[in-house]
C-alpha cells in the first residue's frame, strides 16, 4: 500500500516537475538522468539480469545517434523514423557483434567489448563521410514533436525523454517476469546448468544484447536531437560505456529500479560537483566522484536498491 | 620509398616499445591471476610513479635510473595498501562491485594528481639515459633500449620469483585454490596483499622507465593501461609470458600497422587483431581455461 | 526509520544538484560567463583561458594608466561605474555540458554575455545554446571555419579563422616573403596533423589552399592524439623526407614533446618545421631544450611586441605580477575578448542582449589598444568574425618563442633553412 503510494506520488511529481522547476537547468539535469536511467536499464538486461559485464556499449548509443543523424542530414528523414532505422541496425549490430563476444565470459568479455567500442569510435573519427572527427551539425528544423527538435524551451524534450524511460522500465518490468527474463536469470545464476536444462545459452545471451542495443540505440537518437552536435567523442567513448554500468551497478543490478535510482543520484552528483567545485581547475569534484564510488562500492555493493531493500 | 632498413627500424621501434608495454601487462596479470580482481587503477598506479620519478628529478636531482628501486617500493607499498584498504572488502562481492571499487580509485587517483600538481605537462630534461646510437641506417634511442631491457630484466626476475622461490609457489597456490592453499598454512591475506605489491611495483618500474623519454601529466597511464587490458586479455589471463609476449606483440602491430596501414588505424588494428585472436581462442594465445 | 532517512538523504542530494546554488545577481554587477575546459587534459590552456579573462576584469574594475578601453575608468562609466564579474564554467570537452553550462551561466548565473571554449567541437554546442536564448556568444580561441557558418547572429569571433589564414596568408604571403628574404624553394610540403577536429580542419584548409597555389602535397598523415608513439608516423614522413621542403604540422603540446624528441632520435631534417598553434604551454619548451629550436608557429601574441608596443609589455607585466608567467595566446585573446565585451556593454549602456549585440556589431577598437597582434577588432555582420585578425610568426630561438614575422615587426631574424640536427650543438 505504501508502495503504491510512493510510486503514484513520484509519478506525480515527475509528471508536474516542469511546471514546478521552470528553469532549463533543472529540466536539463532530469532530462539527462531519464537518458541515462534508459541506458542503465538497457545495460542491466544484458548486465544486471543475463550476468553479462558490457563496456562497449556506447557503440549502441552512437549507432543510434549516427544512423538518425545522417539519415536526416542526407536523405531529410524524419528523426522518429530515423530513431527507428536506427534501433535495427543497432540489433543488427548486436548480432555481428555476439559472433566473437558471447565465446568468452567474465573478464574476456569485459575487455573485448571494449575493444569493439574502441574500433567503433576509431573508425567514426576516420570516417569522413560521417562527419569524421569534426561531428555532424544536426539541421535545425522548425521545431514540433514531428521533427523532434524544439528551440525555446526544454519542456517537450523532457516529456519525450520520460516517455522513454518509461517504455523502457516497462519494457524491463514485463522481461523480468516473462520466460526470458527466467532463462537471462538463470544464464547468470549457472551457466553450466541452465545448458543441462536446454537453455541455449549462446541464444538467450544474444537476445538479451539485441533488446538491450534496441532502447539504448533509441536513446542515442534522442540526445542527437537534443544537443543538435554529434561527434565521434561525445557518443561513442569508452567513458560513457563505463559511466552507463556504473549508473547501473550503483543503482543495483538485477532490479527494475535500479537505474533510475542510479541515475538519479550520481547525475545530479556529478552535475553538482562541477557547478559548485569545479570551475577552477583543481579537480576537487572528480576526487569527491571517485571517491564515493569506491565507497559504495566498498559498503554497499548491491547499490541503493540494495540499500532501501535492509530492513 | 619501403627499404629494409625502414621495415628492420620499424621492427626495432615496435619491439622497444612493445617491452615497455609487456611489463604493465604482466603486472597487471599477476593481479589479475591472484584473485581475478581487473585493477581499472593501474594506469594511474603508473602514472604516480612517473610524478614520483619527475619529482625526484626536479626537486632532488635524483636521474630516473637511480629512482628505478624507490618507484618500485613506492609502488609495492601503494599495492599493498590499495589491497588492505579497498579490495580485501571487497573480495567476495559481486564482479561489478569489484569493477567500480578499482575504478573509482583511478578517476580519484588521476583528479588527486590534478589537484596536488596541475595538469600541466611535465618532463624529466636531461635524463642520463639520452640521445640516441646509429647502426647503419637504423637509429636506435637509448631511453627505449634502456627501458626495454630495464622490462626484460624485470619480467625475467619476476619469473624466476614466480616459479622457483617459495613466496613464488605460494602465489600460484592462492590463485589456483585460495582454500586449499590457506589449509596448507599461505594465509591469503598476505599473499594477496603481497600479489598486488608486486604488480604494482612492475608498473612502477614501467612508468619511472618511460619518464626518460615520456611526458607526465595526470592521465597519462589511460592509454598505457588500456593497452595493457588488451596485451592481458590477449596473452590469457594467468599466465604472465603470456602477458609479456602479447605486450611484445602489441608493440610490434602498433608498429607496422602505422607503417603499412595507416598511423590513424594504429590502435584500431591493436583491436582487431585482439577480437580476431579471441575469436579463434578465447582464452587468449596462452590462457589456461 | 533508517530507510527513511536514506531516502529523504538521497532526495536532498537529487535536489541540490539540482537546483544549484545560482548567485544574487546584484544590480551593481555586470557578468559574464566564461566556459572553459577546467578539468582533463586540455585543462592547462582553459585555466590560462581563465587568466586572460581575470587579468582583463581587474583592469576595468580598477584604475590603469594603460590605452586600453575602461582601464582608466573603474568599472563601465555609462552603466553607473558597474563592475564586471567573471563567472567560470568547466565544460570537461563534452559537448551536452558545455550546452549545459551555457544555460545554467544564461538562464541562473544572469550573465548578459558568454566566452568560450577553446575546443571547437564544444564551443559548437555551447554557442548554439546561447544563440537560442539571444545571448551573445564571443569566441575568442576556437578556430573551427564552420562556426562562422552557420549564419548565427549572436555569435562573434575574435580570433583569426583557420580557414582565412591559408586561404589570405600562408602560402600567399607568408612562404613567398620568407622566399624572397632568405632564398630557396618550397615546393614540396609534408602534412602531419593530429585526428581531432582541429587537426582534421587545419589539414583539409592547409592542403587545400596549398594546392590552390601550386605546392604539392608529398604526404598527409594522420594520428591519434596523444599517442604512446609516435616512431611510425616520423617514420612514414622519412620515407620522403628528400623531397619535402617544409613540414605543416597541426599538433598539441603533448604530442609535440613525443614528436620532436622523435624527430632527433630517428635524424628527421625537414628545412622548416611549421605548427598551426599548438605548442603553447610552456611545458613545451620546458621539456624540450634544444630540441624545440627554430620550429615555427602561428601564434596571435607574442611578448617580444613588447619592444614596439608599450600596451604590451605594461600588461603583460601585470599578468606576470598577477600569475607568474608570461602571456601567451591564450591569455592574450580572451583578455581583449572580455575587454571588447566589456567595451561593448558599456557603449551599449544597458545589459539588454539586443543593445549588446548591436553595439558589438558597432566595435572598432584601434589596433593600437590590442595587445594581440590584430589590426584592430570589427566584426563583419554577416558572420560575426574579427576581420581585422592577422597572425604572427613566431620561431623558438634559444629555447624561447621569438617573434620572426611579419618581417617589419620582427625581433630576430627568421632562421630558414633549419640546420639539421647533425649540425646543432
Amino acid at each position: 500500500m505504501m508502495k503504491m503510494i510512493g510510486f503514484f506520488g513520484m509519478g506525480i511529481f515527475l509528471l508536474l516537475f516542469p511546471f514546478i522547476f521552470t528553469l532549463p537547468f533543472p529540466q536539463h539535469i532530469m532530462i539527462m538522468i531519464f537518458v541515462y536511467a534508459t541506458l542503465a536499464q538497457a545495460w542491466n538486461i544484458l548486465g544486471g539480469y543475463t550476468g553479462q559485464c558490457s563496456l562497449g556499449h556506447a557503440v549502441f548509443f552512437g549507432c543510434g545517434a549516427y544512423t538518425s543523424s545522417l539519415l536526416l542530414i542526407q536523405f531529410g528523414l524524419n528523426p522518429w523514423l530515423g530513431m527507428l532505422a536506427g534501433a535495427i541496425l543497432a540489433v543488427g549490430l548486436s548480432l555481428l557483434v555476439a559472433i566473437p563476444c558471447f565465446r568468452l565470459a567474465g573478464h574476456y568479455f569485459a575487455i573485448a567489448t571494449i575493444a569493439i567500442g574502441e574500433i567503433c569510435q576509431i573508425g567514426m573519427v576516420n570516417w569522413k563521410g560521417g562527419g569524421g572527427a569534426n561531428g555532424l551539425y544536426l539541421p535545425i528544423l522548425e521545431e514540433g514533436f514531428l521533427n523532434l527538435e524544439f528551440h525555446n524551451t526544454k519542456v517537450p524534450y523532457y516529456y519525450i525523454a520520460l516517455g522513454i524511460a518509461a517504455i523502457t522500465f516497462a519494457a524491463v518490468f514485463f522481461l523480468e517476469r516473462s520466460f526470458l527474463g527466467y532463462y537471462f536469470r538463470a544464464i547468470k545464476g549457472d551457466l553450466d546448468a541452465s545448458r543441462a536444462v536446454g537453455i541455449h545459452v549462446a541464444r538467450y545471451k544474444t537476445v538479451a544484447l539485441g533488446i538491450s542495443a534496441f532502447f539504448t540505440s533509441i536513446a542515442g537518437t534522442f540526445y542527437s536531437q537534443y544537443v543538435l552536435f554529434i561527434d565521434p567523442e561525445s557518443v561513442l567513448p569508452l567513458m560513457l560505456s563505463v559511466l552507463i554500468s556504473l549508473v547501473a551497478i550503483l543503482g543495483g543490478v538485477a532490479t527494475v529500479w535500479g537505474p533510475f535510482l542510479g541515475a538519479a543520484v550520481l547525475i545530479p552528483l556529478s552535475e553538482f560537483t562541477r557547478t559548485y567545485l569545479g570551475g577552477r581547475g583543481t579537480a576537487v569534484d572528480l576526487m569527491i566522484y571517485g571517491f564515493l564510488i569506491i565507497l559504495i562500492a566498498r559498503f554497499q555493493p548491491t547499490g541503493l536498491m540494495g540499500l532501501l531493500k535492509k530492513r | 620509398m619501403l627499404t629494409t632498413d625502414i621495415i628492420l627500424q620499424t621492427f626495432i621501434s615496435g619491439l622497444l616499445m612493445g617491452c615497455i608495454y609487456a611489463l604493465v601487462a604482466v603486472g597487471l596479470c599477476l593481479i589479475w591471476g591472484l584473485m581475478e580482481i581487473v585493477n581499472f587503477a593501474h594506469g594511474q598506479f603508473m602514472m604516480l610513479a612517473m610524478f614520483l620519478s619527475f619529482w625526484m628529478y626536479t626537486l632532488f636531482g635524483v636521474d630516473p635510473l637511480l629512482s628505478l628501486p624507490l618507484g618500485g617500493l613506492c609502488l609495492f607499498i601503494i599495492g599493498v595498501a590499495t589491497y588492505y584498504l579497498i579490495i580485501k572488502g571487497i573480495l567476495y562481492t559481486t564482479f561489478f562491485a569489484q569493477i567500480f571499487a578499482t575504478f573509482g580509485l583511478g578517476v580519484f587517483l588521476h583528479s588527486a594528481a590534478q589537484f596536488l600538481w596541475t595538469a600541466n605537462y611535465r618532463s624529466v630534461q636531461n635524463p642520463l639515459l639520452a640521445g640516441r646510437v646509429a647502426v647503419g641506417n637504423i637509429f636506435i634511442g637509448f631511453p627505449q633500449v634502456g627501458a626495454a631491457i630495464m622490462c626484460i630484466l624485470g619480467f625475467l626476475f619476476l619469473y624466476w620469483l614466480i616459479n622457483k622461490t617459495e613466496i613464488g609457489l605460494a602465489l600460484q597456490a592462492a590463485s589456483e585454490d585460495r582454500e586449499a592453499a590457506s589449509l596448507m598454512g599461505i594465509n591469503s591475506n598476505r599473499i594477496f596483499a603481497l600479489g598486488w605489491g608486486i604488480g604494482s611495483a612492475c608498473v612502477g618500474i614501467a612508468g619511472v622507465l618511460l619518464t626518460n623519454f615520456f611526458y607526465i601529466f595526470p592521465e597519462v597511464g589511460f592509454t598505457f593501461a588500456l593497452i595493457a587490458y588488451v596485451a592481458v586479455a590477449l596473452g590469457g589471463f594467468g599466465s604472465i609470458v603470456g602477458s609479456f609476449l602479447a605486450g611484445v606483440i602489441i608493440g610490434l602491430v602498433e608498429a607496422f600497422a602505422g607503417l603499412f596501414i595507416d598511423p590513424a588505424f594504429k590502435y584500431f588494428s591493436i583491436y582487431v587483431l585482439y577480437i580476431v585472436v579471441v575469436f579463434f581462442r578465447p582464452q587468449g594465445l596462452w590462457g589456461r581455461y | 526509520m533508517r530507510r527513511r532517512t536514506i531516502v529523504l538523504a538521497g532526495i536532498f542530494v537529487m535536489a541540490l544538484g539540482i537546483l544549484s546554488p545560482s548567485v544574487q545577481a546584484q544590480p551593481k554587477e555586470v557578468l559574464i560567463g566564461g566556459i572553459w575546459p577546467l578539468t582533463g587534459p586540455n585543462a592547462p590552456t582553459g585555466v590560462e583561458c581563465t587568466q586572460g579573462a581575470t587579468l582583463a576584469m581587474e583592469i576595468i574594475n580598477g584604475k590603469y594608466d594603460l590605452n586600453l578601453p575602461l582601464a582608466k575608468t573603474e568599472g563601465l562609466p555609462n552603466l553607473g561605474g558597474a563592475k564586471l564579474k567573471l563567472v567560470f564554467g568547466d565544460h570537461q570537452n563534452v559537448p551536452d555540458k558545455a550546452m549545459a553550462e551555457a544555460e545554467r551561466l544564461i538562464t541562473q548565473e544572469k550573465v548578459m554575455a558568454l566566452i568560450g571554449c577553446y575546443i571547437s567541437g564544444v564551443t559548437a554546442p555551447a554557442s548554439q545554446a546561447a544563440e537560442r536564448r539571444k545571448v551573445v556568444f564571443l569566441d575568442a580561441d576556437a578556430i573551427a571555419p564552420t562556426l562562422i557558418k552557420r549564419g548565427f547572429k549572436y555569435f562573434f569571433r575574435v580570433t583569426q579563422d583557420d580557414e582565412i589564414w591559408f586561404r589570405d596568408f600562408m602560402w600567399t604571403r607568408f612562404i613567398p616573403e620568407v622566399l624572397k628574404k632568405k632564398g630557396g624553394s618550397i615546393k614540396n610540403v609534408a602534412v602531419l596533423h593530429e585526428n581531432t577536429l582541429w587537426g582534421t580542419d587545419a589539414s583539409k584548409y592547409g592542403t587545400e589552399y596549398a594546392k590552390k597555389n601550386g605546392f604539392n602535397i608529398v604526404t598527409q598523415i594522420a594520428y591519434p592524439a596523444r599517442s604512446t608513439s609516435l616512431t611510425a608516423e616520423v617514420q612514414k614522413l622519412k620515407m620522403v623526407e628528400k623531397q619535402t621542403d617544409m613540414l605543416l604540422s597541426a599538433c598539441y603540446t603533448a604530442d609535440g614533446i613525443l614528436l620532436m624528441k622523435s624527430f632527433h632520435e630517428m635524424d628527421y631534417n625537414p628545412p622548416m618545421i611549421w605548427n598551426d598553434g599548438g605548442y603553447r604551454e610552456p611545458a613545451f619548451l620546458e621539456a624540450l631544450g634544444k630540441k624545440s629550436e627554430f620550429i615555427l608557429q602561428r601564434d596571435e601574441f607574442s611578448v617580444d611586441m613588447g619592444e614596439r608596443k608599450l600596451l604590451v609589455k605594461q600588461v603583460n607585466d601585470l599578468f606576470r605580477k598577477r600569475f607568474g608567467v608570461d602571456m601567451n595566446t591564450n591569455s592574450s585573446r580572451n583578455f581583449m575578448g572580455v575587454i571588447c565585451l566589456a567595451d561593448a556593454i558599456n557603449r551599449a549602456g544597458s545589459t539588454d542582449s539586443e543593445a549588446i549585440r548591436k553595439a558589438l556589431l558597432a566595435t572598432q577598437i584601434p589596433p593600437e589598444q590590442c595587445i594581440c597582434s590584430w589590426d584592430g577588432i570589427q566584426f563583419d555582420p554577416n558572420n560575426g568574425q574579427n576581420i581585422k585578425a592577422v597572425s604572427l610568426m613566431l620561431q623558438v630561438h634559444e629555447n624561447k618563442w621569438r617573434l620572426v614575422w611579419p618581417f617589419d615587426v620582427a625581433v630576430k631574424d627568421l632562421a630558414y633553412p633549419i640546420p639539421k640536427w647533425s649540425a646543432r650543438p
